[in-house]
């Protein structure tokens, strides 16, 4: 072949092809293509399963990850970048009187120090915008940060958290979402009541249900307190260019999100700001808002240099959020064959110090709360509380694990109390196709009985008489 | 200061680091190499495990001083030029990770695990994963990559064995 | 971490020569896993660190007409896989294989395990229970003593600044002595022991009854104890499971444990009774086997 039909055949190449060639090229150490996985336009429809479901599909960053060459955060690092800690208050509810910073600005190493009255609106939070990115003037749960600084080693930023001097006068604080629903309690965002977000769900007739059912079932059951514990820790690392414009690599799964708060804490256009969603190491929910992002932002205006930020484990279990506790008052009404005839719930979510996705969980665990059954008449109220404890926020299941654990339970303490076997019990309530939600919401694709079914036979539950 | 010489993946390293110095920083900062990571920086996690001298440690546990002359391999150090080592190709196809973040400490673990054991029972391997914690896989699929991994890893040893055999009575 | 000095011991020599001459201001490094942590936290570190990781003079197990000798950087996996400590004390490998994971037990030491004296030490209760001496050097020479005389209350030990322990001896005369080791802890691994405990006696063949019985508690006390009511008890009796039983119900009650986070103090009442019979039965089974074995 001459060189002319090189050319053209190169030039034939279809795109993808020579990005291939060379992204395996540049690849090291060289290894065996993957087999493709096999995709096929897919059309989806209802009850059918999907070919999808079943096959093995090798996730297409398993490979990065084994070699142990995935970029975190933390494994980021820029010219002259410097590290950032933060200072937590240390006590759960108290008045900032006074800080002193000088000291610590003194030590050679540290470029920066921040405190909260310099934070442009010193407001943020996914649903409502009630979290300080500092505490200034009111430290409201032991986590709160109250004073940034930048330092050259993290050995250096750590001495002079050490040299911030803070006077806290203590305030009154609440730690019982229950006792914190009272009028007379302290108050966690003055002069506001604790209860910050409500929703009830009405179903038929709770009195009528009630008076139909053969036998009553009260309980509370309540969940604690659980920290997602990903692997990788929260990090971030902040650098603005030339042009004023903000670069941000995250841990944030919400981008968008992450930039409006950006923009709205740092008063700067969302043009402006650009946020690089990195691989993360572990969300579950905990990771989906900002935290120390605009505290680095400014502590990196402020030192010209790019500001990392690393959260020690310490700080993942105080200064992070965490699954709600819910305390779960459950009323069930039954007929004496096991039917649920009418359910009243009462949950009271413990919202720690600020919002965060609280609202949604609430949603969510009071919808769900009666539980996958056909139940006619229901009543659920739900609470979110505020407490002078850990900030309470989206996890896995977002309030959807707690309530599951109340309405299982007292399913099986009702099935005992019958002396019915807690699979029959199940199979007689569960939702068929078709039925109606709480909510009113008419449910397809329903196959709850086919699936216990299928388990009872699978791990060999047999009906006990 | 204090000056380390280590050989690290074969290549001998040498650093001027304070004493106070981590292996684990050692390695990330100094060497570059980011493979090992910091998940709790106390020895409970495991995302920093390394192999020093054939044995998995926390680097985060050590001080630089203490490995001074000694043998480290990384997670860098597993796969070659020509092939992924066949724990990193089991720990990928099985699915055994997910964010990753778990992956470079466990594999370790597991190659500090066949070094001793080339046909470990599922007791030797939960033992020998104890100390990697991780919060995505739930473990299982981690268990099935390193018995797939071991089945691999004995059969090239049968097999270039036999293929010694073969040229040894070639004529 | 804050900084400090560092400085490699070469030998016994020199590490009690190092010692000697920064005594409170220094810190001894062995394997680091309980060290290091310690300084990540301190408000105030040490002004220096002295690394006797190399000190391989204190890395022997061996036997001589005293008894086994373990030296105080013997790891925790070194003593799970010694032949020597498999044959005739399988407690101690029993209780080592208990601590950590694979890779605190791959640096973490003996000695470290009993300096750092914590009341749920799990390298502790069975020494104790074998009547176990520590060795030690300093500038005015070696020392022995028993082993309970090391801990003094939760991290604190009898030694002086300048005292280095070198090792542990099991007397002679313990040699193969029937031991169990029991631990409970929240999880299988990598776990704090709520409660440990440690059983040995030997057993007369004749009338299958305790002689010399040893039972020794952890985490239950400021430091680990004998539990001499329950060892009185079971002198001379019957080797039953109600006579078990009863020595662990004695041993609970001489136990003083806390309520924490972690347990509440009748819990882990509860828990000394349980882990007691459980290691006597243990020890029991143990000799049964091995008489069993040794016949032709």
């Amino acid at each position: 072949m001459n060189d002319d039909t090189k050319v053209l055949e190169r030039e034939q190449l279809d795109l993808a092809e020579t990005l291939r060639r060379s992204d395996v090229d540049l690849r090291l150490p060289a290894v065996v293509p993957r087999e493709p996985f096999p995709i096929e336009p897919l059309t989806v429809d209802a009850r059918q399963q999907t070919h999808a479901v079943g096959q093995r599909a090798t996730r297409l960053d398993g490979r990065l990850h084994g070699l142990g060459q995935t970029k975190y955060i933390d494994d980021l690092s820029f010219p002259g970048m410097l590290y950032a800690r933060i200072k937590r208050a240390g006590i759960a509810s108290a008045r900032i009187k006074r800080i002193d910073t000088s000291a610590a600005e003194a030590i050679p190493g540290v470029m920066a120090v921040l405190t909260g009255s310099e934070i442009p609106v010193n407001s943020f939070g996914p649903t409502f915008q009630d979290q300080p990115v500092l505490a200034d003037p009111i430290v409201r749960h032991a986590g709160d940060g109250v004073a940034a600084v930048a330092a050259v080693t993290e050995q250096i930023a750590n001495e002079a958290l050490a040299k911030i001097v803070v006077e806290y006068e203590p305030l009154p604080a609440v730690l019982d979402p229950v006792a914190a629903m009272r009028e007379d309690s302290p108050k966690v965002h003055a002069p506001n009541s604790n209860i910050y977000a409500t929703k009830v769900v009405r179903k038929g007739d709770i009195e009528k249900g009630f008076a139909e059912s053969d036998r009553i079932f009260e309980a509370r059951f309540s969940t604690q307190m659980i920290e997602h514990v990903s692997l990788e820790p929260h990090a971030a690392i902040a650098d603005w260019d030339a042009n004023g414009r903000l670069t941000i690599w995250a841990t944030i799964g919400r981008i968008t999100l992450a930039r409006a708060d950006m923009a709205r804490t740092l008063k700067l256009p969302m043009s402006r700001i650009r946020i690089i969603g990195t691989i993360v190491g572990g969300n579950f929910g905990g990771k989906n808002e900002i935290s120390q992002e605009p505290a680095l932002a400014l502590l990196s205006k402020k030192t010209g240099r790019p500001v990392k930020g690393v959260f020690t484990r310490g700080e993942e279990f105080t200064a992070t959020t965490t699954r709600h506790p819910i305390i779960m008052d459950y009323k069930t009404g039954v007929s004496n064959k096991g039917r649920i005839l009418a359910r009243q719930i009462r949950l009271v979510l413990d919202g720690g110090a600020y919002c965060s996705w609280s609202a949604t969980t609430l949603g969510k665990a009071c919808i769900l709360s009666p539980g996958p059954y056909k139940i006619d008449n229901v009543v659920a109220e739900a609470f979110v509380v505020y407490t002078n404890k850990t900030m309470t926020g989206a996890m896995r299941g977002f309030g959807a694990p707690q309530v599951c654990f109340a309405y299982e339970s007292q399913m099986d303490d009702i099935a005992k109390a019958l002396g019915i076997d807690p699979l029959e019990i199940r199979l007689l309530n569960a939702f068929d196709e078709g039925s109606s939600s709480p909510t009113g919401q008419v449910l397809h694709s329903v196959v709850v009985k086919e699936s216990l079914r299928k388990a009872a036979d699978r791990f060999g539950w047999e009906p006990r008489s | 200061m204090i000056d380390v010489t280590i050989v690290v993946n074969g290549e001998t390293r040498r650093a001027s680091v304070p004493p106070e110095t981590t292996l684990l920083k050692l390695l990330r900062e100094n060497f570059a190499l980011t493979g090992a990571k910091l998940g709790c920086d106390v020895g409970d996690c495991g995302a920093c495990t390394v192999i020093v001298d054939g044995m998995a440690v926390n680097s985060c546990l050590m001080l630089a001083g203490q490995v001074n002359g000694r043998n480290v391999t990384t997670i860098e150090g597993l796969a070659t030029r020509d092939r992924l080592h066949p724990i990193q190709k089991a720990f990928e196809d099985t699915g055994a990770l997910q964010c990753g973040f778990c992956g470079p400490g466990a594999i370790m673990a597991t190659k500090a695990l066949f070094d001793e054991n080339s046909d470990p029972n599922v007791k030797d391997i939960r033992d020998a994963l104890s100390g990697s914690l991780c919060r995505c896989t739930g473990y299982t699929k981690m268990i099935e990559a390193v018995q797939e991994a071991a089945r691999v890893l004995r059969s090239e040893s049968r097999n270039s064995s036999h293929t010694r055999e073969l040229k040894v009575t070639a004529p | 971490m804050k900084a400090f000095g560092y400085v490699a011991a070469k030998d016994v020599g020199h590490a009690v020569a190092l010692l000697g001459e920064y005594g409170a201001r220094a810190k001894l490094l062995a394997g680091g896993t309980d060290l290091l942590v310690e300084l990540k936290f301190a408000a105030h570190g040490p002004e220096i660190i002295i690394d006797i990781s190399r000190v391989d003079e204190l890395k022997d197990i061996s036997i001589s007409d005293e008894g086994l000798r373990i030296g105080a950087l013997v790891t925790h996996t070194e003593i799970i896989r010694s032949p020597i400590i498999g044959n005739l004390f399988p407690a101690l490998a029993d209780a080592a294989h208990s601590i950590g994971a694979a890779q605190t037990r791959n640096l973490g030491t003996l000695g470290g395990n009993l300096i750092t004296c914590v009341p749920s030490m799990d390298s502790g209760p069975t020494l104790m229970a074998l009547d176990a001496q520590v060795t030690s050097a300093s500038r005015s020479g070696l020392s022995q003593v028993p082993l309970a005389d090391l801990f003094v209350a939760p991290r604190k030990t009898s030694l002086q600044s300048d005292e280095l322990l070198t090792g542990i001896i099991i007397p002679k005369a313990n040699f193969a002595k029937p031991a169990a080791f029991q631990k409970f802890g929240l999880r299988k691994g990598q776990a704090l022991a709520l409660v440990n405990a440690a059983a040995a006696f030997w057993i007369d063949q004749d009338k299958d009854s305790f002689v010399q019985p040893r039972i020794a508690l952890g985490a239950v006390a400021p430091t680990v104890i004998r539990a001499p009511r329950a060892e009185a008890f079971l002198e001379g009796k019957a080797i039953t499971d109600e006579v078990m039983a009863e020595a662990g119900r004695i041993a609970a009650t001489e136990a003083k444990p806390i309520s924490d986070f972690r347990a509440s103090a009748d819990y882990r009442r509860d828990l000394v009774a349980v882990l007691t019979k459980r290691a006597l039965q243990s020890a029991y089974a143990r000799a049964s086997n091995k008489v069993r074995e040794s016949v032709p």
